[in-house]
Formats: C-alpha cells, structure tokens, sequence
C-alpha cells in the first residue's frame, strides 16, 4: 500500500499565508508530526490532526502581509473601507439589511441541510448502488398496485437460479413491530429486522465488536451500540444473553455503529435471524406474502437487464384464477424520495415533492430577502447621489464605482451569513425536532464552507448588482445639483418588488392556515367508535393467551375496568385483508378486499362501537363461529339493501371453520388507518380468545393515576411475568397526524419569517418615502392637513401594493393547496374566509409597520421640517 | 523598552529547549512538551512562542542540516542565550524567594534541593 500523505489542500492553504521564509521548517515539523501520528492513530486522525496544525499556524508571526502598492490592491482596501464606514454611518439602515439577509439566508441555510440530508438519504451504506428491493405488481378489480410483500421462496429461487446476477440475497419479516427484549430484570420494546444472515454484510453495518458473519447462527443477535450501552453500560456485551419476547434466548454475537438517522434501517436497535419468527420447518414457500426481499447485484450488472430476467419468476406458481402479477426492482436510491406508484408505473413520490416543494420556499425566502436589500439601497439614491457626483467629478470610472457598491454588498452579506450560521447553529436543535431529523452542521467538512463561501458571495452579487447599476449610472451635475429624479421605471420596479414579497407572504399564511384547517378537520372526524379511555396491551407469551376469561374477571373486579376484549391486531391499523367473498345466492366473487379482524365478543362493548342493525355478538349464543358484522361501507360497497341474515361464501376456510358465513349486524364504519382516507370495508369475525392484543376500556371518569395501578396490580396477578407495557389509543390515533403537523409547523415558521424579512423591508422603505416628503408634509401642515389626513396620505400607497399583492396570490394559492389536498380523499374545502383573513392580516401588518413613520412624520412640528433651507 | 519578561508558558518552553539541546526544534519541543505536561499544544502555539522568545533575545535559532526525512526539509535549531539563562536564574530565584516565606515550608523544615 502507498504510504498516506499528508492533505494536499491543507498544504496549499497553509503556503497560501504562510511566510516564505518559514514555509521550510514549517511544512517539515508538520510532516513530522503526520507521520508520528500515523504510527499511533488511523489515517484519518492523522489527516485531521494536519489541518488542526495548519489551522493552528493562523497566527500574526507567521503570517505574510500583504503590503504590496498594488494599484488594485489598494483600490480593494479602500472599497471595503468606505463600505464599513457607511455601515456605521447609519446603524438602523445596516441593522434592517443585514437582518433581513442573514433570516433569509438562515431559512436557505436550514433547507439546504434539509435538502442534502433527504438526497443522502441511505447513501451510508457502501454499496448504495447495487442494493434494490423486490417489489410485486398485481393487477385486482382493474387497478393496478405495486406491493412490497412478497413470498419468502422468491428470495431462495432468486438465489439459486442466478447467482451470476444477485450477490446477497436477504430477506425480513413483513411487518415490522417492536420486540419485547429482557436483560436481567430490564426490559424495552425495540424495534429491530429479523434478516437472512446476508443482511449485515449488504448494509456494510460497521462492526465495533463481532463480525458481520454474526447471524450465521440462529441464536446470535446483532446489537447496537446505543443498545449495548442501555444494557451493558461499560461492560463487554459480547456473549452475553438476550431475551426475546420470553421465549428465546439470544446470544449477542455483534455490536454495530448505529446506523444514521437517513438511512431506511436507521431505527434498528438489533438484527437478529429470521428464522426466529417462523415456526415452520421452511418459511420460504410459494403461497404467503409475508416477506420482504432485498438483494444486492454482482458488480456491474444493470438493473434494468435483471428486470428483465425476474419479471415472472411469479408466473409458473400463481393459481390461474388470480390476476397476472409481475416482480420488478426498486433501487436504493429510489427507497425514501421516489417510491411512490401509479398505475404501476413509478412517479414523482411524495418526499421528493416535499424536496422539491421546501427548495422552491428556500429560494423564495432568500429571494424575499435580496429584494430587501435592492429596494433599501436604491431607494437611498439621493444619499449617495451626491457620493457618486463627487466620485465622478473627481474622475472616477463607472467600473470603479460599480466595485465600490459591490464591496458593500460583499460586506453585508458575509456579516448577514455569519450572523445566520450562528442562528442555524442556535436553532438546529429545534428545527431537527420538528422535521424529525438528525442534522448536525457539518462543520469539519471542507466542501461545507466551500458552498457557503460561494452562497455568500453569490448572494452578495445578486443583491449588490441592481444597486450597483443603478447607483453608478447618475449623471455628475445632475448629482451635485440636487435636481437628481429617478425615473418612473425604478420607482416601478420597486413597486413591483414589494408586490411580489407579499404575494409569497401571503400564500404562505393561506398554506398554513389551510394545513392546519386540514389536520383540525380530520381530527374531528367522527371514527366510529370511542377513543378516549381506551388502552392497549400487546400478549408476548403463551400464558397471555390461555387466561383471558379469568384476566376479563379479574380486571373487571377492580371496579375501574367496564369492559375488556382482545383482537389478533391493534386498534389502529388495518393490517389484515382478505378478498374473494360472493354472497350466497350469486357465482361473482366481490372485486375488492375487506378488511378483516377476528375478535372476542366483548370487542363491540370495548370499543363502543355504533351498532347500526341487526345485534352484537353475544357469549350466550355460543361460539358465534359462522357469524360476521360488517361495516356501513362494506354494505354500501356490495349493494345490499337488506344485508341482516344474508350469507357470504369464502373461497378460503378462515381458521378451519366453514366458508359460510351470516351477516349478523351492522356497525358505522371505523376509521382504524390514515384519517384522510376512506374507511375500508370492515368484516369482524368472532372469536373464542388467544389473540395477542388486549383492549381495556377503562371506566368513565375513572381517575387514571388510581385506576393504572389497580390494573397494573390486577394483571400482574394473573399473568406475573408478563410485563404490562400499555398504550392509550388516543394518543396512537394522534401519531397519525404527524407527518401533516410537521408540514404544519415548517410552513408556520417559513410564513413567519417571510412576512418579518417583508416587513422589515416596508420599514426601511417607509423610513425613507417619509423622509425625502419632509418638506412637503411640513407645508401641508401649516395649511391646516390633520393628522389622519397626513397619515392616509402616506400609508396609501403602501396599502395598494398589498391590495395587489392579494388579488395576484389568492389564485396562485388556491392552485397549489388545491393540488395538495388532492392527496387526501378525507378533505376540506378552501373557504373564503381563509384567504379574507390572510389579506386583511396582511395589510394590517403593512398598516402597523408604515404607520411607525408616517405618524411620527405627521406628529412632527412644522417649524422643525421647514426651517432647515 | 524592549519587553524581557517570560510569561509562565514561555518559560517552560524555554526550558524544554534547554532539554532538549540539539534536538530542539518547533515539532520536537511541542512534542516533549506533550509529554512533560500531559497537556495538548499545537506545534504552530510553540512556533509562535518560540519566535516571540527569540525576539527577547533569549533564544537564537538556525536552520540546521537537511536530513532525508521529513521530505529532505531542514528543521530550526533553536538554542539558549545567555540572557536566556539569566532570565530562567532570575525567575527561579524568584520563586524560591517567595516558597521560603511561605510560613508553612519556611524554617527549614522542608529540605527542598535546586541543583
């Protein structure tokens, strides 16, 4: 192996102000200490090590000076010199711009990070391009889906047929949900991937003890460091023994890096086999979708040549009387932002819109923030009208002027990108929380402050290059004289400018408004049944299921409890779904699935569902096995206009029962998925008990902090080792609302800034139209002009541009929400009064932020304004 | 007036480079320093140290021989000058000056050496 070297570029950086006559010695003590690095610590290390030297020699002794007589040199100094001075001539002038700048560019600065963590997303793992999942596309009732489940043997025959194509081959458990995970007396739900003993390997985890080979065992568990550290603390967790789920002993043959927070496995605190789940002898078979198959490709193998070849490893083993179904490959880089499809066919997925949709705010912001900054420094012309008579009439050319406005602009804007570093570095921890993110500024990465570098001064020379032009085009005389006046186009342009800051400003406040009118509206959407007082404890052990009857009685002893049932899932999902039922009299099976739940007969009771007709199950009635209750919208669904007493055929048998069975009532249909989409067909079949979760409706206005210990201690009585880990249902209902809450908040905090950098301009541009009309408010005064005469003059035309503002934002709001409420069946409209209360905010704020000069312009003394001559 | 003080890290590098004599130059005095102390410096500290000393006139330096490590470059040999000597004299007598008045060591009754 060639021997490391030191960084090239520290090198240069380090000769670039180091002195010439030290640059020997130095670069020899550096070499040095590199190479005595080397020795001790990784390559790495001794990189870092040699730029923190280099960055260590910025110091005035061995600093070269650059005191050449450079004309140019000179010329540079100077422009920045009158540049500073002019920024401390008039502070709030300086404060106003360089605020304004530094929140714009905090917003771009927060949505580039953004940007950049969403597109590296699982780009950690080595071998991001070769690693594609399996996914499936079936054709039911006419539409086409593409699905992730698939059957376990598709992996194996994968495999086997072509091993000149797949290099690893992995596959997990379909659903994934918490593991219970015991050590000692500690236990925790964390959530893991059971995996084929390829998987570690494929994802380049990054072993801290053990190795990758650490699933070749059945027994072996990968864990965690963050996991290692809550169990073992300092200890060597290597060998030691984990409980999962109290029925297998696991020994811990691996510990890995945790994996970043982008990347699609970054939740897994373990990886353990899969072997684990399944009972079976072979889990890989033909005829269940309960896996999920990764694979990884030999180097240079094309994706779209393996398409081909696994299109229809499906054909051959699918029952005839199924619709076609067809296997393709979704590459790594498509997992988070591009996985959406319709048709079958992918499209832009909805992450990647919100990509594309924060980029478009950041330029906007940033954008709202540069328009500031001209608006500010042109409307100033008759100050530095006279500097650039003077300049001019001393001999100065237009180029030369132009640099002296672009150093300003320089000057500001890398003040406004060191004022919003520290804002970003303020505020990440805050904004990580509501984006749901892990980003950290990457402040030892060169290329980082490369970009920003480039940010700053491309910010600089987009806003300094309208001022500059302008500035620089006066005519001397016309300069000196006093008669400058600028042309109605400028004046336009500026207008125009302030119109198009409100016009974001204010669809920005409808989106929000409307964000949060849509999370309110499905948040009071009736669900069906009762949420409140409801919990949810999920069954580990065999003992959970064989006591139920005798854990009914006594819960409902401690007298908090009214009523308790179990269901084989939770209350909030709608993960079981069965097709292929016909009414008894017709030959045409139904077209589409239900959703389908088995359940004790207490569960109507528990849930306080709305029985429509017909009756509930009932215990008296015997086992109930060949009754079902269907849903409001599944009746609707089939047509039946008089559905109690009607029978259904299955083609399968359910549970070994009989395949016919009678609709014995009707229940309001139950909103168990996404809150934003139509409930799905419901069909409850009953059952006798020993299913694994576990519903307790607790008394009304029973006292939670008695009555949970008092279940607690109820429980624990009838199942000792069992741990009573319980969830309340409402607070699961809410989690469903995340993704649009945080929407929510990110389009409040942009709003919020746009309409502050916006109201900052208006300030500063008051501050000025009120200043040049001094005079003339002076004379209108002593001729006898009230104060709100003067101050509706003044705020008028302010108060026209925002009227203008509205009347271009209100269709270009009402044609982005309107395409993003497309997304959500379950919706609101867009009222009127949304956009009402955004225009009137609006211009209320205007109002506020102009009247600050135009009343204190009009409250003046007369005598003061027009004395000065 | 030219300023003849020697703060309490200049001091101590002053003294490495008394150590280290032939040896003693930025990479190697940082090196040493590291190690006597337990604390972390960098060479580019040193450097700057070094320098400032060597404008006191207690230190002079040269660039002593290439040598076919460090990629053939030549290092700073720095050296005590007599002043430098007298500055570290001066300073040490101070202190013993102060620890003998120090009513719990003074009497004697610690036998504390210099040689």
């Amino acid at each position: 192996m060639k021997e490391a070297q030191p960084p090239k570029l520290a090198e240069k950086f380090l000769l670039l102000f180091l002195k010439n006559d030290l640059a020997e010695e130095v670069l020899g003590d550096l070499d040095e200490k590199f190479h005595s690095m080397l020795d001790k610590r990784s390559v790495r290390r001794a990189r870092r090590n040699y730029w923190y030297q280099v960055l260590n020699y910025l110091r005035p002794f061995a600093f070269k000076f650059f005191k050449s007589n450079s004309i140019y040199t000179t010329m540079i100094g100077h422009n920045f010199k009158i540049g500073y001075r002019i920024l401390l001539k008039n502070k709030v002038f300086s404060a106003i711009n360089i605020g304004g700048l530094a929140m714009g560019m905090t917003v771009a600065l927060l949505i580039g990070l953004w940007i950049h963590d969403e597109l590296s997303f699982n780009k950690h793992h080595e071998n991001f391009d070769r690693i594609v999942q399996v996914l499936r596309k079936d054709v039911e009732d006419g539409i086409v889906e593409v699905n992730s489940s698939l059957v376990g043997q598709v992996g194996v025959f994968m495999k086997e047929t072509y091993p000149t194509v797949f290099d690893k081959v992995a596959m997990t458990f379909f659903r994934k949900s918490p593991q219970l995970l015991t050590v000692g007396k500690q236990s925790f739900d964390k959530d893991g991937y059971f995996f084929l003993s390829d998987a570690p390997e494929m994802l380049s985890l990054n072993m801290k003890a053990g190795s990758r080979d650490g699933l070749r065992n059945k027994e072996g568990i990968l864990i965690s460091e963050t996991l290692a550290k809550t169990f073992f603390n300092d200890e060597n967790p290597m060998g030691k023994l984990i409980n999962l789920n109290t029925r297998a002993n696991l020994q811990v043959t691996g510990v890995f890096e945790d994996l970043p927070t982008n990347s699609e496995f970054g939740d897994a605190t373990f990886f353990a086999s899969l072997e684990l789940i399944y009972d079976e002898e072979n889990p890989f078979v033909w005829n269940n979708y309960n896996m999920k198959v990764y694979a990884q490709l030999k180097e240079g193998v094309a994706i779209e040549d393996v398409s081909v070849i696994i299109k229809d490893i499906m054909k051959p083993h699918r029952d005839p009387e199924d619709g076609p179904m067809e296997l393709l490959l979704l590459p790594m880089k498509d997992w988070h932002l591009n996985s959406t499809f319709e048709d079958g066919f992918q499209v832009t997925g909805k992450r990647m819109q919100y990509v594309k949709l924060y980029g478009l705010i950041g330029i906007f912001v940033l954008v709202l923030a540069l328009i500031n900054f001209m608006n500010l420094n042109t409307a100033r012309y008759q100050n530095r009208g006279k500097e650039v008579g003077i300049r001019k009439a001393v001999g100065s050319l237009r180029l030369q002027l132009i640099n002296q406005f672009f150093a300003e602009s320089v000057l500001y804007a890398t003040a406004a990108f060191i004022l919003s570093i520290l804002v970003v570095y303020l505020t990440l921890p805050w904004f990580n929380e509501i984006s749901d993110k892990g980003i950290s500024i990457p402040m030892d990465n060169l290329s980082f402050w490369g970009i920003c570098l480039i940010f700053t001064l491309v910010t600089a020379i987009l806003a300094g290059s309208y001022p500059a032009f302008f500035l620089s085009s006066f005519g001397p005389i016309k300069a000196l004289s006093g008669t400058l006046k600028q042309g109605i186009a400028s004046v336009r342009l500026r207008q125009g400018l302030v119109i198009f800051q409100f016009t974001i400003s204010i669809i920005l406040i409808i989106g929000t408004i409307t964000v949060y009118n849509q999370i309110e509206y499905a948040k009071s959407r009736p669900v069906g049944y009762n949420q409140e007082n409801l919990i949810t404890v999920r069954g580990r052990s065999s003992e959970f299921y064989q006591k139920y009857d005798i854990l009914r009685s006594e819960l409902k002893r401690t007298g908090v409890v009214t009523e308790i049932a179990e269901a084989n899932y939770p209350l909030m999902t709608t993960l079981g779904n069965n097709g292929g039922f016909r009414l008894m009299e017709t030959d045409e099976p139904y077209g589409f699935s239900f959703n389908t739940i088995f359940v004790t007969h207490e569960y109507g009771k528990t849930t306080e569902w709305e029985l429509i007709s017909g009756r509930d199950f009932s215990r008296d009635l015997g086992g109930e096995e060949t009754s079902i209750i269907l849903s409001e919208s599944a009746i609707e669904k089939m047509g039946l206009e008089d559905p109690v007493g009607k029978k259904l055929v299955s083609r399968w048998e359910f549970r070994g029962r009989s395949k016919v069975f009678t609709i014995i009532g009707v229940v309001k249909d139950m909103v168990k998925g996404s809150p934003f989409e139509p409930a799905m067909p419901l069909m409850v079949f009953a059952s006798g008990g020993s299913e694994s979760y576990l519903f307790i409706r607790i008394a009304e206005g029973a006292n939670y902090i008695e009555a949970l210990p008092k279940i607690q201690e109820a429980f624990e009585r009838v199942l000792p080792s069992h741990p009573f880990n319980y969830e309340f249902v409402d607070d699961a209902y809410m989690t469903k609302f995340r993704s649009e809450e945080r929407i929510g908040s990110l389009a409040t905090f942009f709003s919020a800034l746009a309409i502050l950098i916006s109201c900052l301009g208006l300030f500063g541009l008051s501050a000025f139209m009120v200043e040049q009309r001094t005079k003339e408010i002076g004379v209108r005064k002593v001729l006898g002009a009230t104060t709100s005469n003067l101050w509706r003059l003044l705020s008028k035309d302010f108060s026209i541009l925002v009227v203008l503002a509205c009347l271009v934002a209100i269709p270009l709001a009402s044609y982005f929400l309107g395409s993003w409420l497309e997304g959500y069946e379950y919706r609101i409209e867009i009222y009127w009064w949304i956009y009402a209360i955004a225009g009137i905010s609006c211009l209320i704020i205007t109002l506020l932020t102009v009247s600050f000069h135009s009343l204190k312009a009009s409250l003046a003394n007369p005598v003061e304004s027009l004395r000065s001559e | 007036m030219k300023e003849s003080k020697l703060g309490d890290f200049e001091e101590t590098i002053l003294l490495i480079v008394g150590i280290l004599g032939e040896e003693a130059y930025a990479f190697k005095i940082a090196e040493e320093f590291e190690t006597q102390t337990q604390r972390p410096v960098s060479i580019g500290a040193v450097h700057s140290t070094l320098s400032r000393i060597e404008e006191k006139g207690f230190l002079t330096s040269e660039m002593g021989a290439s040598t076919s490590e460090r990629g053939g470059r030549r290092k700073r040999i720095y050296t005590i000058t007599a002043s430098g000597q007298k500055a570290l004299e001066t300073s040490r007598n101070l202190k013993m000056a102060l620890w003998n008045q120090f009513p719990a060591f003074a009497g004697g009754k610690l036998n504390f050496s210099f040689q």
